[in-house]
């Protein structure tokens, strides 16, 4: 399994395409982040990643799937925040069979 | 990595779902949902094929998100079990390089009469791969890779 997160952080899971275009399967990011900065977050450090394959994957936290809110969503009081030791995982389109 | 090269597999009644690394074995999955009530037995065995758009494909590399393929193919097997009164099914899937021509995935299904057996396989192939988080990757003799998608340009539907 994946290797626990270091303190302050969370794991992010790449599968796929999206472990192509990283060159990673998992990295460490901090945390808390709320879900809604995941992907400027992501395309910050990868360039068009959101483009290329963040546009058209799912996301799940631990093992659950989450709708991404738009970046412009208001700020919720309910909104979701990816905490430290979570296991988030960017789930391009499947191709199994 | 998020994953391990270990067998890993879930079950609950009537139902049986597994990753694998190994060759798959047609007679076990036959054997896993074989049933004193059951008057039929419906095995799919999915292959890897030598080509895709006339382009010679050298091989095929399968990876999965193994906690969560594992659920969903649980709960996609439940679901058929319930809908079709099926007295067992099971669903394998390889992982890490088929060789051409080797079975990438297996579904088992056993019921009381032939015609739930057929359409709850069938059903299973389909959610399966709408669903399940299980990716190929094809590596051409040209040596380049492509990652696959069973819907390709079509965003993935959110799933339960």
């Amino acid at each position: 399994m994946t290797t626990k997160p270091p303190k302050g952080h969370f794991n992010i899971l790449y599968f796929a395409s999206a472990g192509s275009y990283t060159s990673k399967n998992v990295e460490a990011l901090p945390a808390p982040l709320p879900l809604r900065k995941l992907f400027a977050t992501l395309e910050e450090r990868y360039q068009g990643f959101r483009a290329s394959v963040l546009d058209h994957s799912l996301v799940t936290i631990n093992l659950t799937y989450v709708d991404v809110p738009g970046e412009d969503a208001a700020e919720e009081a309910e909104e979701i925040v990816i905490q430290e030791g979570d296991e988030v995982a960017i789930i391009p389109p499947v191709s199994s069979g | 990595m998020a994953t391990t090269d270990e067998d890993t597999f879930l079950e609950q009644e009537g139902c049986y779902v597994a990753l694998t690394n190994s060759p798959l074995n047609l007679q076990s999955i036959v054997d896993r949902v074989r049933s004193p009530q059951a008057g039929a037995i419906v095995l799919f065995a999915g292959t890897t094929r030598d080509s895709f758009d006339n382009k010679p494909v050298k091989e095929l590399q399968y990876t999965a998100y193994r906690p969560l393929a594992l659920r969903t193919m649980l709960s996609i097997c439940a679901a058929l079990r319930a809908k079709h009164a099926l007295k067992g099914i099971a669903m394998v899937h390889r992982l890490g390089v088929v060789p051409i021509g080797e079975e990438s995935i297996l579904i088992a299904v056993s019921a009381p009469h032939r015609q739930a057996a057929w359409r709850a396989g069938e059903e299973a192939l389909e959610e399966c791969k709408a669903r399940v988080e299980v990716w190929k990757r094809e590596e051409f003799e040209d040596g380049e890779g492509v990652w696959r998608a069973n819907r390709d340009g079509v965003r993935g539907e959110r799933v339960g």
